[in-house]
């Protein structure tokens, strides 16, 4: 990508990234839903908010890098996550609420590992905690 | 004799006095909250209650029936969000104003002469003074907490807060002054388990009415306050939204 391109993304994703924290309605599209399964490649746990990072591989073989940012990690300790509830290289599926502009990002619902178990001991509501 | 041995022991006593309220514990927000009437009823007349409370709020150039002073609205037509998610700004607290009402818990400790509210939200802390001083000149150090004066009406907890450092007050472009005065109003329900509160402010310098909040908080016992702990390279990550891809 040239500086260029990257200087678009950046501008293009700036008001995601507030109301991602500060407003969901903005920012989310809570009519919508998203899913998608792939390999967690990081894993953060810092407020704010957390993010998951996944490849997904699409059927024809591409992949796509995907995040899913959580709620604010204090919260996330009251439902049973910890730093390392998630390593890189497992295989997870992120159910959420997509970005209304499109990008491969959403705010996460539910994390549930390859064999069906949910992460943690409860979802996530549109009204919880940042 | 007996009564004042009986009183004396009873002020020495670490916790609130017998006639007050104890708002002691952990305290998360209710998003089921119903404002209470007689609560809303003690609030100046002319102010209007907006409803951004918890994890809702107002879009861009939309502030609940606040009417801003000129300059305000020239400000908040000029706000960028954008300008708040740097490395620099996305980890700096917002003041009490807008803190008050986030959804996130609280822990009150109490005692005669001094409450202490510990929030969660960035890990801030607040005095609250019961020992009957004022607040001090309107020159002295401003701080995102502000300068708490507290009294008791009945069992209703009543708090003035002054000497509170700019920030924003609906987080979409309006900024407080550091004039601006705010009083709170807390009450426990009948049961203890809800603690509700009214917050007005008055800041003439942004604002042409008075603002208020109804917030309702849940009593969480065994909870306590988790570190915020802020990390502010979380910009990082969506500045990586979308890397690879034309």
């Amino acid at each position: 990508m040239t500086p260029r391109a990257l200087i678009a993304v950046a501008l293009c994703l700036a008001p995601l990234a507030v109301s991602a924290h500060h407003s969901f309605a903005v920012y989310f599209d809570s009519t919508k839903d998203v899913k998608v399964t792939g390999k967690v490649t990081a894993f953060r746990f810092t407020n704010p908010h957390g993010t998951i990072v996944l490849d997904v591989t699409d059927a024809q073989g591409n992949v796509r890098e995907w995040r899913a940012e959580t709620n604010a990690p204090v919260v996330l300790q009251r439902r049973g996550w910890t730093r390392d509830v998630i390593k890189a290289g497992e295989t997870i599926t992120v159910e959420g609420w997509p970005a209304r502009d499109g990008k491969p990002y959403i705010r996460l619902r539910s994390a549930t590992r390859a064999d069906g178990q949910l992460i943690g001991t409860a979802p996530f509501g549109r009204q919880d905690q940042s | 004799m007996r009564v004042s041995l009986l009183g004396l022991a009873l002020l020495s006593c670490s916790g609130p006095a017998l006639a007050e309220a104890d708002l002691r514990g952990f305290w998360n927000l209710a998003f089921d909250a119903q404002p209470n009437a007689a609560l809303l009823a003690k609030l100046p007349p002319d102010a209007v209650v907006i409803e951004d409370s918890g994890a809702p709020e107002y879009p861009r150039m939309e502030f609940g029936g606040l009417k801003l002073t000129p300059q305000a609205l020239a400000h908040a037509e000029a706000w960028r969000p954008e300008d708040e998610m740097t490395l620099q700004k996305v980890c700096t607290p917002p003041s009490i104003v807008y803190a008050v009402q986030g959804p996130f818990p609280f822990e009150v400790e109490q005692t005669r002469d001094l409450i202490v509210f510990r929030y969660e939200y960035y890990d801030q802390i607040r005095l609250i003074f019961m020992d009957g001083r004022g607040h001090p000149p309107a020159d002295a150090p401003h701080t995102k907490m502000g300068h708490s004066i507290g009294h008791w009406e009945g069992d209703e907890l009543v708090v003035d807060t002054t000497h509170i450092a700019p920030s924003t007050i609906t987080n979409n472009g309006l900024d407080h002054s550091a004039a601006i005065h705010m009083v709170e109003r807390y009450k426990l329900n009948p049961d203890g388990s809800r603690l509700m509160a009214t917050q007005w402010f008055d800041d003439p310098e942004v604002l042409e009415n008075d603002g208020a909040r109804y917030i309702e908080w849940r009593k969480q016992p065994g909870q306590y306050i988790f570190p915020y702990e802020c990390d502010p390279t979380f910009v990082l990550e969506y500045q990586q939204v979308g890397d690879g891809e034309e």
